[in-house]
């Protein structure tokens, strides 16, 4: 018996995945300030939010979360990613937030989970 | 009959890929041969692509079963924390925080590590690597990653790098692609 992925099961939706990550970050730290005995609890809620809604839509993916929380220093940061993946299945997204005193910065990738015939 | 003893025996995909003859420019289409045995050549062509998505539809890969359930060969996390080590090391040592040059320095380093992560050649393995390089200002920074997958068979790798003007952080994700 075969099984057909369907296009919109496999779709990868900017909008929705794009809302639950400003969701889940405006939950966990909304406008606080950078407090450093905090920050470890503020990254774990974030990430662990985001990768409970992404659950939630039952896509056949695998998902990676990365969180970064910097305090506002006038300190430069630079990031770069590279990956080795099927580009027409797998995709990643960037998304960061400025705020007063802490800058936050997610990137997630999903990579297609199986393949079915 | 014999083809279908062929098949029993076979232990590798056979894969085709498609792409329409106006694909996206920068795509590159690596073919290899792999003379499996004597009897048959099995044919593997991977496809690169740079930068952006095909927008154009591409023809379903198919792919034969192969009865695999789990990878021979795991993701090597030792091995790969070495070669983030190195990297770092050897490209950060000495150095000091510049705008321009620590861009170029990411991305560079970012391709670096990818390449030598591909030449163990761990098969059934995609890799995603990012690479972190920050001033060293006083300020302080909380760096965490969560990952849904399966965790028998997937696996990350990590290595910070620090001197007295930046900071250096490289992660490796391995997820195993049934």
């Amino acid at each position: 018996m075969d099984e057909y992925q369907t296009e919109e099961e496999t779709a990868f939706i900017v909008e929705d995945v794009s809302k639950i990550i400003k969701e889940s970050v405006e939950a966990a730290i909304g406008g606080s300030t950078y407090q450093h005995s905090r920050v470890n609890q503020w990254t774990t809620s974030v990430v662990e939010q985001c990768l409970s809604q992404l659950s939630k839509l039952g896509k056949p993916f695998k998902y990676i979360v990365t969180c970064i929380i910097m305090q506002k220093n006038g300190a430069g940061l630079q990031t770069a990613s590279a990956c080795f993946w099927d580009n027409s299945t797998d995709g990643k997204m960037n998304h960061y937030i400025i705020e007063n005193t802490v800058l936050n910065y997610h990137t997630l990738g999903k990579l297609q989970a199986r393949i079915h015939r | 009959m014999s083809d279908q003893l062929k098949d029993k025996h076979q232990r590798r995909e056979r894969r085709t890929v498609k792409v329409p003859s106006d694909g996206s420019h920068g795509v590159r289409v690596k073919e290899a041969t792999i003379r499996k045995n004597t009897e048959r050549e099995i044919i593997v062509s991977s496809m690169d692509e740079l930068g952006h998505h095909d927008e154009n539809t591409r023809m379903v890969v198919t792919m034969e079963n192969t009865y695999q359930t789990a990878p021979h060969k795991r993701f090597p996390v030792p091995a790969v924390t070495h070669i983030l080590k190195d990297v770092l090391s050897s490209y950060l040592q000495q150095e000091k925080y510049e705008v321009e040059w620590s861009q170029k320095m990411t991305k560079t380093i970012c391709e670096v590590i990818r390449a030598r992560v591909k030449d163990l050649m761990i098969p059934r393995y995609k890799i995603v690597v990012l690479v972190h390089i920050g001033q060293q200002a006083g300020q302080s920074m909380q760096m965490s990653s969560r990952c849904l997958w399966d965790a028998t068979t997937d696996s990350f790798a990590c290595y910070s790098f620090t001197n007295s003007s930046l900071f250096g952080v490289a992660t490796v994700y391995g997820v195993y692609f049934e």
